[in-house]
């Protein structure tokens, strides 16, 4: 009788607990259905224009999935801010690096979808197609300063960016400098490397005389060129980036659109791509043999003063700031951007500005947390606080015409951009955004490239590998 | 008492099931079912058909050898790690059973591997076989071969020492009365070795290489931190090639979905046949 009595005991507790769990669950739909209704309600009345934050904020909730792990801390300060100011709740979680996608998968099919999440490229916009709320009539639309910086997607605008960034040559003007100002130098001021012939000359001449520089101007140089890494952390400078001047001339010629780019390459100007590429790998310290180790680190190389170049963007600005603790002792006063030049229209070639970085709104929101979500990016783009995150805190280059004097970048390198664009040089636009399955297809690519560099490989199989890939997988990513 | 049993059965038997089912059952069901849909998230889906598992060899009218490449791979690695891991596992299980000095402090040595994360030890792995490569001017992702052998050194390292405590627990179960009687009769080393131990260790050795084949057919954190799949995805393992598959492929999730479910009754199919032949070896002691 006893052990009945136990066991019936040990039952009941493990259904009550059952039951508990679900209890709660339940409590909390009901909690949200209730919120649902209040919000319907009050949404019937149609939110009016106003400037007070609080009134046109909205009743619904936002949720940021954000796409960049260094700016983490910034968003979290500025979403709790919002809610501190406006009492709507803001959710911010912020992907692993690298698993951005993987997140975004999961999370959208929660009940709880993120409201704003990322879309680096019109690929994307394929993808989330049943996610894209049209952006046309909103404020971070309206005040985006240059609208070739929003994506378009079946006649919609899908996504808007939310910073630009450049890239180029990253060097070492102080020692370029002294270079210069040696016996035999090719070029006698770093203003004269203009093209491509040029910038090989100084590259490999420099590479040369590593000892005798070494010497004459007390640096510990290696190479020219900071190790061009062959591993996944680095080959996107050379598969995206590098790959994105071959595809933005060959686009141009073409005529078709720049970022949206078109379903077949010829791989035109990829003998640019090898003549630079070359460069790279010839005028390093870096044993070529095993640039896919994983073993190299460009930005310390550049950092601690062994390498002149080192291809890269303007979100390296903030590595070498002086008060990071990162043991570098070259800072950014020392640095300065070039273009890639790449051998085609050295003249009139900027640096490559554009963007992976592109605000979307999850359309399958429900409508009041897509007008709170509305509210809230507007008020980051115009309230003081949102502003400074941006440009203080997060360092990046806003593309918003709100963003004026003190909240102008402070980033050289994206003042390097306009400094060239005064100059009448065209910015380079970001083609490698029209890259189909663009994981696979810079996989795809890489894998030649090194066996070209490492092995002996035949330059025809990167060819191949870029034109064949592209034509493959665009047909793979737009049928229906 | 056992009426009891019987009766309260179903109460008793409920958390748990539930559990396996929410956790278990249902996504596995649903998997299946999305395996034949195109599909962004898991719940925004279009049902497609066998779209997605002729997608697998087959895309717009080219062969694709990616997931034959990495099955036979994956087939090949699984074969060597299994052999290496349980004769070695073995043969250290034997000299640690014979009671030489220092035995445990050996023991817990060659356990501790074990204890580290898949994806930390494959990235210290990484850092010493490249360092050691670099005199050669070669890389653990040369080719698919150097990629294999690193895989397969670090697996063994991680696993020996878990196989090896399995063994001699096994080892340590041999009735001695069993050795004593097969020393009388005057059975050599080897004899004892091939007609008592090994007889008698069968039911271990079904656990063992069933662990470590499934193990090597599942294997993906040290695949992904080794080698990524490179060179190309010449070493992608089938885990990987799935993963890669899913979150690589723009639109893919479906095919990628496909593949598991082929990878999941591949699995099963091998690791219930390798059961059955071992387990009918086993003697009753």
């Amino acid at each position: 009788m006893k052990k009945k009595i136990v066991s019936v005991l040990l039952c009941a507790t493990m259904i009550s607990s059952m039951l508990a769990g679900c209890g709660s669950d339940s409590a909390a739909t009901t909690e949200g259905t209730d919120d649902a209704a209040a919000t319907e309600e009050s949404a019937d009345a149609p939110a009016e224009e106003s400037a007070d934050a609080s009134a046109g904020a909205g009743t619904g909730s936002v949720y940021l999935l954000n796409f960049k792990p260094e700016s983490d801390g910034a968003w979290q300060d500025l979403a709790a801010t919002y809610t501190d100011q406006t009492g709507v709740e803001v959710t911010v979680v912020t992907a692993a690096d690298g698993q951005y996608k993987t997140t975004l998968q999961s999370e959208l099919a929660k009940s709880e979808a993120p409201t704003i999440f990322n879309i680096g490229s019109t690929a994307d916009c394929a993808e989330y197609a049943n996610y894209i709320y049209d952006l046309k009539d909103s404020y971070i639309y309206d005040h985006l300063t240059d609208k070739s910086l929003a994506l378009e997607y079946d006649g919609k605008v899908a996504a808007v960016a939310n910073c630009y960034e450049c890239y180029g040559i990253i060097y070492n003007k102080t020692i370029l400098e002294g270079y210069c100002g040696m016996e035999g130098a090719v070029v006698s001021s770093v203003d004269d490397i203009k093209d491509f012939e040029t910038l090989n000359a100084v590259a490999t001449d420099i590479n040369n005389r590593v000892d005798e520089i070494n010497e004459a101007l007390g640096t510990n140089l290696t190479g020219a060129f900071a190790s061009a890494g062959l591993d996944s952390g680095s080959n996107w400078r050379f598969s995206g980036h590098l790959a994105g001047l071959a595809l933005y001339y060959e686009f141009k010629d073409a005529g078709c659109d720049l970022i949206a780019g078109q379903g077949t390459v010829t791989g035109k100007y990829l003998d640019n791509f090898k003549n630079v590429w070359d460069m790279y790998v010839n005028t390093s310290s870096a044993d070529k043999a095993t640039l896919d180790s994983g073993a190299y680190n460009a930005e310390q190389e550049l950092g601690l003063g062994e390498a002149v170049f080192y291809q890269n963007g303007d979100w390296e600005y903030s590595a070498f700031a002086v008060d990071n603790e990162n043991g570098y002792t070259v800072t950014t006063d020392d640095l300065s951007m070039m273009p890639i030049y790449f051998g085609v229209d050295d003249a009139n070639e900027g640096l490559a500005v554009g963007t992976e970085n592109h605000w979307a709104v999850n359309a399958q929101a429900s409508q009041e947390d897509i007008d709170s979500t509305l509210a809230f990016l507007e008020w980051v783009i115009s309230s003081d606080e949102g502003r400074d995150a941006i440009t203080n805190q997060m360092g990046l280059s806003a593309p918003f015409d709100t963003f004026t004097d003190e909240y102008a970048s402070k980033n050289g390198f994206a003042a390097m951009a306009n400094e060239y664009a005064a100059q009448g040089k065209t910015s380079v636009a970001w083609s490698f955004n029209a890259t189909p399955a663009v994981d696979d297809w810079r996989a795809d690519f890489i894998a030649p490239l090194t066996e070209y560099t490492e092995r002996d490989g035949s330059w025809d199989d990167v060819k191949t590998a870029f034109v064949d890939q592209w034509a493959y997988y665009w047909e793979l990513s737009n049928e229906q | 008492m056992e009426k009891a049993i019987k009766r309260y059965f179903p109460l008793f038997v409920l958390p748990t099931l539930a559990a396996f089912v929410i956790g278990f059952i249902a996504p596995f069901v649903y998997g299946i079912f999305l395996s034949f849909c195109k599909f962004t998230t898991v719940v925004d889906w279009e049902w497609v058909g066998l779209q997605n598992y002729t997608r697998i060899f087959v895309v717009n009218g080219k062969v694709d050898t990616t997931f034959l490449h990495s099955l036979w791979y994956t087939a090949l690695f699984t074969v060597v790690s299994v052999l290496i891991i349980n004769v070695v596992a073995f043969a250290i299980g034997m000299v640690l059973t014979k009671g030489i000095k220092g035995t445990n402090l050996f023991r817990t040595a060659f356990f501790l591997p074990n204890l580290i994360g898949g994806i930390v030890l494959s990235y210290i792995w990484l850092m010493i076989f490249n360092a050691v490569l670099q005199n050669f001017s070669k890389t653990i992702v040369s080719s698919q071969w150097y990629a294999f052998w690193g895989m397969i050194i670090v697996v063994c390292w991680q696993q020996i020492g878990y196989m090896m405590i399995i063994y001699i627990a096994g080892i340590q179960n041999i009735p001695g009365d069993l050795i004593e009687a097969a020393k009388i009769d005057g059975a050599n080393s080897w004899q004892m070795l091939r007609n008592v131990t090994l007889p008698m260790l069968m039911p271990t050795i079904t656990i063992c290489s069933f662990l470590t084949l499934t193990n090597g057919f599942k294997l993906f954190d040290q695949n992904l931190a080794l080698t990524g799949g490179n060179p190309g995805k010449m070493s992608q393992l089938l885990a990987l090639n799935i993963y890669d598959t899913m979150y690589g492929t723009t639109g893919w999730q479906g095919v990628g979905q496909a593949k598991a479910v082929i990878f999941f009754i591949l699995v099963a199919v091998i690791a219930v046949a390798q059961n059955k032949l071992t387990t009918s070896k086993e003697v009753q002691g």
